[in-house]
C-alpha cells in the first residue's frame, strides 16, 4: 500500500469497526469482568458439597434472569473481542506484521466463535 | 574550579562519501553548568571538529530541529542540560526511526509527506469574501484543538514509538495529532477528507497506544490522546458511511 | 557501500529497550489471561446449562488450589487492564466544561472508578445475597 500524496483517493479499511469493538469492550471488561472472576473464581467455588451445591443454585438462579443474561452476553461477547483485538496487534508489534491480515482470522474469527457458543449455553439456561 | 571540569561527549559520526558503518567519536569539552547538550556540540563543531554536522537554529526550544538521541532518549539538545548527565559521559545520536543523512542530521522528506497526507489547513466548502470578515471562533472552541496546535515538528514522538519503527504506513504521532487539530477546528468543514486518509489500515490503527509520544513530546502535545480521540471520530465516520454510502447526501469533501 | 543514508538495522527486540515499552507490554498481555478466563467463565455457564449438579461438581474442581492461583493471576491481570484502561480514560474523552478540561482525577473517577466499584458491588451483592 503505497502512501497517497494528498487528495488521492483512499479506500479506508475495516479496522474501524474492529476497533469499535476493542474499545467498547474494554470499557466492559475493565468495569465488570474483575468482579465475575471474584464471583467465579472465589466466591461461588467450593472445596464441600452442600456449599458447591448452594453455589450452583445462586448461579443458576442469577444466570436464569433475562437481564443477567442480557449483561453476561454483552459484557462477554464485546470483552472477547477486545481481547481478540489486542492479542492481534500484540503479535504484530512482536514482528508478525507481515501476517496482519491472516491473524485477523484466528483472533476474530476466535472471538465470533465463542460468541455463538456463549449464545447457545445462555439460550439453553 | 570550574575552568578544570570536562565532560565526555561521543557523537555519533557517519559521512556517507567515506563510512559505510557509523561510528562513534569521543570528545572532552569544558563543563560549564548552565550548557545544554547543543552547546556542547557546538564547541566540538568551533573548537575542535568542523566536520561535526548537526542541525540547529533557535536555541529555545521553538524551532525544534535540534532532536536527538541523548542517552538513548528523544530530547531537544538545547533544552537538556549537561548537569543532568555530568560527570558521566553523554552518547549523542541522530533521532531513531529515521534514515541517517550525516552525523547527527536525519532525513525528514518521509516525515513531511506524512504531514502533508493529513491536510493541516482549514478546508472550506463555502469561502466566505473577505469583506464578510474572519470566522469568529469562541474561547471554548479554541480550548478544544489549542493544545495539538503546540507542535514544533521536533519529531522526537517518532523517535518514541515503535509502531514508526515497523509500520511504514503509520502516519505516526505529531501528523496525526495535527489533522486532529484541524479536524476539532469549528471553522474547518474538511474532516471527512482528513479521516478518509486516516482510515487506511494502518494510518492509524496501527497505533497501540504505547503513550511515550506524549511523554517525550517538549511542547505537551499529548498525540497519543489525539489518536484515540481521532480512532473514535474515525470509527463515527465509519459507522456514518456504512449506514450512508457516499453520494446519497454526501455534501462535504464529495468532489477532489 | 557509502554514499547513501545509512538506515538502523530493525529492532526485533524493541520491547525491552525502555521500562514503559515493558510496561506496555505487560499491559496488552493482560489480554491473554482475560481471554483464557471468559473462556473459563462460558465453561461454567454451560454447566449451568446441562444442570445444577453439573455446576455444582465443577464449582467443586474449581475450588482447587491450582484454580485458585490461575483465578488470582487473571484478577490481578484484569485488574491491571482496569487501572491502566482508566488511566487513559481523561486523554481519550476529555470533557469540557466552557474552556475548561474537566481535571485528569475527577474525570477518572466519574467515569472509571466510580461506575466501576459501583458494577463490582452490585455484582457481589448480587451472588452473595
Ligand atoms: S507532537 Fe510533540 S514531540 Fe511530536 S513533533 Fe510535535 S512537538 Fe515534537
Ligand atoms: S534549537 Fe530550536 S528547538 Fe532546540
Amino acid at each position: 500500500m503505497s502512501r497517497g500524496k494528498s487528495g488521492r483517493p483512499t479506500r479506508p479499511s475495516g479496522e474501524a469497526f474492529w476497533w469499535a469493538l476493542f474499545s467498547a469492550g474494554g470499557v466492559m471488561a475493565a468495569i465488570f469482568v474483575p468482579a465475575f472472576i471474584l464471583a467465579t473464581g472465589f466466591l461461588l467455588p467450593s472445596g464441600d458439597p452442600a456449599a458447591a451445591a448452594e453455589g450452583a443454585q445462586r448461579l443458576a438462579a442469577l444466570a436464569g434472569w433475562w437481564p443477567v443474561k442480557l449483561v453476561l452476553l454483552g459484557v462477554i461477547t464485546l470483552s472477547l473481542f477486545h481481547c481478540a483485538h489486542r492479542i492481534r496487534h500484540t503479535l504484530m508489534d512482536l514482528g508478525m506484521r507481515n501476517l496482519a491480515g491472516f491473524l485477523k482470522l484466528p483472533c476474530y474469527g476466535g472471538a465470533l466463535a465463542g460468541t455463538v457458543w456463549l449464545a447457545l449455553v445462555l439460550w439453553g439456561i | 574550579m570550574a575552568e578544570t571540569k570536562t565532560i565526555t561527549l561521543e557523537l555519533f559520526r557517519y559521512h556517507p562519501e567515506t563510512d559505510s558503518e557509523p561510528r562513534f567519536q569521543s570528545y572532552e569539552v569544558p563543563y560549564d553548568e548552565d550548557w545544554v547538550v547543543l552547546d556542547a556540540i557546538n564547541w566540538i563543531k568551533d573548537y575542535v571538529d568542523g566536520s561535526v554536522t548537526h542541525r540547529w537554529s533557535c536555541r529555545m526550544g521553538v524551532c525544534g530541529s535540534c532532536g536527538m538521541m541523548v542517552n538513548g532518549e528523544p530530547k531537544l539538545t538545547c533544552a537538556a542540560f549537561l548537569k543532568n548527565y555530568y560527570p558521566f559521559p553523554i552518547k549523542v545520536e541522530p533521532l531513531v526511526n529515521f534514515p541517517v543523512e550525516r552525523d547527527l542530521v536525519v532525513d525528514m522528506e518521509g516525515f513531511m509527506d506524512k504531514l502533508q497526507d493529513v491536510k493541516p489547513y482549514i478546508i472550506r466548502d463555502d469561502v466566505n469574501d473577505t469583506s464578510e470578515g474572519e470566522y469568529l471562533q469562541t474561547p471554548a472552541e479554541l480550548a478544544q484543538y489549542k493544545q495539538y496546535s503546540m507542535c514544533i515538528n521536533c519529531m522526537l514522538c517518532y523517535s518514541a514509538c515503535p509502531v514508526v519503527g515497523h509500520e511504514d504506513d503509520f502516519l505516526g504521532p505529531a501528523a496525526l495529532a495535527l489533522g486532529h487539530r484541524y479536524n476539532k477546528d469549528s471553522r474547518d468543514q474538511g474532516q471527512s477528507e482528513r479521516l478518509e486518509v486516516m482510515l487506511r489500515s494502518e494510518a492509524m490503527w496501527g497505533c497501540t497506544f504505547v503513550g511515550e509520544c506524549t511523554v517525550v513530546c517538549p511542547k505537551h502535545v499529548d498525540p497519543a490522546g489525539a489518536i484515540q480521540q481521532a480512532k473514535a471520530m474515525g470509527a463515527q465516520e465509519y459507522f456514518k458511511r456504512f449506514v450512508m454510502p457516499k453520494g446519497a447526501g454526501a455534501t462535504k469533501g464529495a468532489g477532489a | 557501500m557509502s554514499g547513501g543514508q545509512y538506515h538502523r538495522p530493525h529492532r526485533r527486540a524493541w520491547f525491552m529497550e525502555r521500562p514503559a515499552y515493558i510496561r506496555f507490554m505487560i499491559r496488552e498481555v493482560t489480554s491473554f489471561f482475560m481471554a483464557a478466563y471468559l473462556i473459563v467463565l462460558i465453561v461454567t455457564l454451560a454447566k449451568v446449562g446441562v444442570g445444577e449438579a453439573a455446576a455444582a461438581e465443577w464449582l467443586q474442581a474449581l475450588s482447587t488450589t491450582g484454580w485458585k492461583v490461575a483465578h488470582a493471576v487473571a484478577l490481578a491481570a484484569t485488574v491491571w487492564h482496569t487501572i491502566t484502561f482508566f488511566a487513559a480514560v481523561p486523554q481519550a474523552m476529555p470533557i469540557y466544561i466552557g474552556e475548561d478540561r474537566l481535571p485528569a482525577p475527577i474525570a477518572k473517577i466519574v467515569m472509571g472508578y466510580g461506575p466501576w466499584l459501583t458494577a463490582t458491588a452490585v455484582i457481589l451483592w448480587g451472588v452473595l445475597r
